[in-house]
């Protein structure tokens, strides 16, 4: 049965957040993403997957604020001055939803929101890529050796999915 | 505010006949403002995974018992409260900080620990629950 969003645009991010926690059923995605931060070398590869309530809200569509509004908050946050957010409302709560997103639309706004943006935004143009787009079943099958986790420099990357 | 089911009051009192028969009252904002804004229960070995979660974003594994939660609806400010819990295979396990990293207003990072050499290690169970005000 298909759920219609109701209009959320000048509802609070949170109410919004728990009606779709009783109405949506949670999507697990097969993707997740991988990424070295460059201001992070010293340490292993990280691994970044969607929650599946998260997944279900983006694919519905009529929930999420657009990217944007993070980067600004992000910006804000960065201030030597901040204290506490003053634009949530104007960010989160007013901004006008963003429609529905495939699954692949959905990872690459979370890459963009939970990701570093010196790893995203030019993550192919140094000797090896810093991220890659890959299927959970792609991970090695054992942690023994956590720590050592590297994104190939053999990588061979189809753009159809990371670009 | 979402129509089904709505009821709007700002204070809540109760006789408490019961019990005390003293009349209390609390204000709704208050109830509100001590509810966990995020909450999320991982498995964080093998592919880690979300077992459940409410206002949670992704979970990226940073390595061996290290582990970063990131919010959809972000928090006001980085003065946040955690709860937390962790069982580590085969030890006693905690939820310990991790060196110069714990809250962004859109992310908590933390580590798992065994309780007897404190090395990071892959929780079975790691959950935590944010407390704080939203942005």
């Amino acid at each position: 049965m298909t759920i219609e969003t109701p209009e959320f645009q000048g509802t609070h991010l949170w109410e919004r957040l728990c009606w779709a926690k009783e109405k949506l059923e949670p999507y697990r995605s097969e993707y997740c993403i991988v990424w070295e931060d460059p201001n992070d070398m010293e340490n292993p590869a990280k691994v970044t997957h969607p929650d599946p309530n998260w997944m279900a809200c983006a694919l519905q569509g009529g929930i999420l604020p657009p990217v944007q509004s993070y980067w600004e908050l992000k910006k804000d946050e960065n201030k030597p001055d901040f204290v506490k957010h003053t634009r949530g409302p104007e960010l989160l709560h007013n901004m006008k939803p963003i429609d529905a997103m495939t699954e692949e639309e959905a990872i690459e706004y979370l890459i963009m929101k939970d990701i570093p943006e010196t790893v995203w935004r030019d993550w192919d143009k140094s000797n090896k890529p810093k991220m890659v787009i890959c299927k959970k079943d792609q991970l090695p099958g054992t942690r023994e050796w956590r720590n050592a986790w590297q994104i190939s420099e053999d990588l061979v990357i189809n753009n159809e999915v990371a670009a | 505010m979402v129509a089904h089911g709505t009821i709007a009051f700002d204070t809540l009192t109760t006789s408490d006949q019961v019990n005390t028969g003293t009349e209390k009252s609390i204000d709704t904002s208050y109830v509100f403002n001590g509810v966990a804004k995020v909450w999320n229960n991982i498995n964080g070995t093998g592919t880690i995974a979300i077992r459940d979660s409410f206002n949670v974003g992704s979970i990226t594994d940073n390595g061996t018992g290290d582990y970063t939660h990131t919010y959809s609806n972000a928090m006001a400010s980085v003065n946040q409260a955690n709860g937390g819990f962790a069982r580590v295979n085969s030890y006693f396990g905690f939820l310990g900080g991790v060196i110069d990293d714990t809250f962004t207003t859109t992310s908590m990072r933390h580590a798992t620990n065994r309780h007897d050499t404190m090395n990071y290690a892959d929780a079975v169970i790691a959950t935590v629950t944010i407390h704080g005000d939203l942005a």
